[in-house]
């Protein structure tokens, strides 16, 4: 693994993330750049280097966002540690297997930041937010297979898929 | 038998250890002031403001030119011949359009706000140069910070319709939090019928009212203003329009749904009042 080319990728994502975003919505839906970064390490990488890539993916997040510092950090760790532990029992090499897990992840990943935000501003309306989640969920893994394609393309070590 | 303490390289080593100090230094960040979080922040990102300013200028160039493109197209099975040699020539002129079209907009808003506004505020014009990454926060990055006197709480707007505020000031930028941000209460009041109003953002394009009584006639298009109550807002100050208005039965207060006067995905410049 290269991490060159793993912070240059982050940069790039950061980037498109907090300005061209208007490009690529559909309505509300706006796709999760990041986190189909932390499956794609959490399926490639091991145990140590899923762990950094991911808690700075999450760094990067916090950065370019408001709200509060390291949130997002910790919540990519526990989710990078979780899909890292099952990894095994799943054909992590397929592209339904990627796109289901990401679905599934990214909607684990913004129920968890719905309830962070509603315990602190208490003022999410419950089925905006659940159409929201869904949405960005779905569009989210939509991307799946162009963006796991380019990761693939830039880090050389993708075999490990197959190991 | 003699054990030796682990070192710093040997805990690094181990992954559990790993993901205990990452999740450690995490936390230690979520439990910081939020003054200071921000100053970190802010400090931290410093380096990208001019790759992210390249980026949405770019985009924003782009966008431009695709519409003018796609306008060419339109017209082209009209005055097919004609349009093409105009659209030779806005190729050729098109940059110097663009800036043209931007200078414009922001002298002509300066000069309304300035006409409309004879206070002792100073209008500050800002370009839009980020947006916020996450689903649930909704706030910009402007090109304008503390060198240009720019404060935290300095009140945002774009064609005298209010934007939001300002949280977070670095040296040449600033994070401005929108009226659509959870986070995000601003004292308010219906035009046409005066009622007293919170206006709170939701992460959606709209916002909601809150604390609007069951007996207030309000309607679809009613225009809802920023009020003074609190002294932190400038009264009078368009925020947005009624676009649903429910009674709930059982409920205290009626759900109102409100539109934001400014379309945040359709501007380019804002203007920050500086006290």
């Amino acid at each position: 693994m290269r991490w060159f080319t793993f912070f240059c990728i982050l940069l790039g994502i950061s980037l498109f993330q907090s300005t061209l975003m208007n490009w690529i919505n559909i309505g509300s839906a706006a796709p999760d750049l990041y986190f189909p970064l932390v499956i794609f390490y959490s399926f490639l990488a091991d145990i140590k280097r899923n762990t950094i890539t991911n808690w700075f993916v999450g760094m990067s997040k916090d950065l370019f966002s408001e709200g509060s510092f390291g949130i997002n950090s910790v919540f990519f760790v526990a989710v990078g540690f979780f899909v890292w532990s099952i990894r095994g029992m799943l054909f992590r090499g397929h592209l339904v297997t990627q796109v289901l897990v990401t679905f599934i992840f990214s909607c684990i990943y913004n129920i968890l930041y719905a309830v962070h935000a509603t315990l602190s501003f208490h003022s999410l309306s419950l089925s905006a937010t659940i159409w929201t989640i869904f949405t960005c969920s779905l569009y989210t893994a939509m991307i799946v297979p162009v963006l796991f394609w380019m990761f693939g393309k830039l880090q050389p070590t993708q075999q490990s898929f197959s190991q | 038998m003699r054990t030796s303490t682990p070192s710093f390289s040997d805990i690094i080593k181990n992954p559990i250890a790993t993901i205990i100090i990452l999740l450690a230094i995490s936390l230690s960040f979520l439990f910081l002031p939020l003054k200071l979080s921000s100053r970190i922040k802010m400090t931290c990102v410093v380096p990208v403001r001019p790759l992210q300013w390249a980026t949405c200028f770019c985009s924003n160039s782009a966008n431009n030119f695709l519409d003018k493109v796609f306008s060419g197209w339109r017209d082209a099975h009209v005055k097919k011949e004609l349009e093409e040699q105009v659209f030779q020539f806005k190729n050729k002129i098109l940059e110097q359009q663009d800036t043209i079209y931007k200078l414009q907009s922001k002298l002509y808003t300066l000069s309304k706000f300035q006409a409309e506004n004879k206070s002792k505020t100073r209008p500050i014009p800002a370009d839009i140069i980020g947006y916020d990454s996450l689903t649930f926060r909704k706030s910009i990055t402007v090109n304008a910070g503390s060198k240009q006197g720019v404060k935290s709480n300095d009140i945002v707007v774009s064609n005298n319709a209010l934007v939001g505020k300002v949280v977070s000031v670095s040296g040449g930028s600033s994070v401005v939090q929108l009226i659509t941000d959870p986070a995000s209460r601003i004292p308010g009041r219906v035009l046409q019928t005066r009622e007293q109003v919170i206006i709170e953002g939701n992460a959606t394009g709209f916002c909601q009212l809150k604390y609007v009584p069951r007996w207030a006639k309000l309607k679809k298009g009613d225009d809802i203003i920023s009020s003074d109550i609190g002294g932190f807002y400038p009264p009078s100050l368009p925020v947005a329009t009624v676009v649903e208005a429910e009674i709930k039965s059982g409920a205290l207060f009626q759900s109102v749904k409100v539109l934001p006067k400014v379309n945040i995905s359709k501007i380019e410049q804002v203007l920050i009042i500086i006290n």
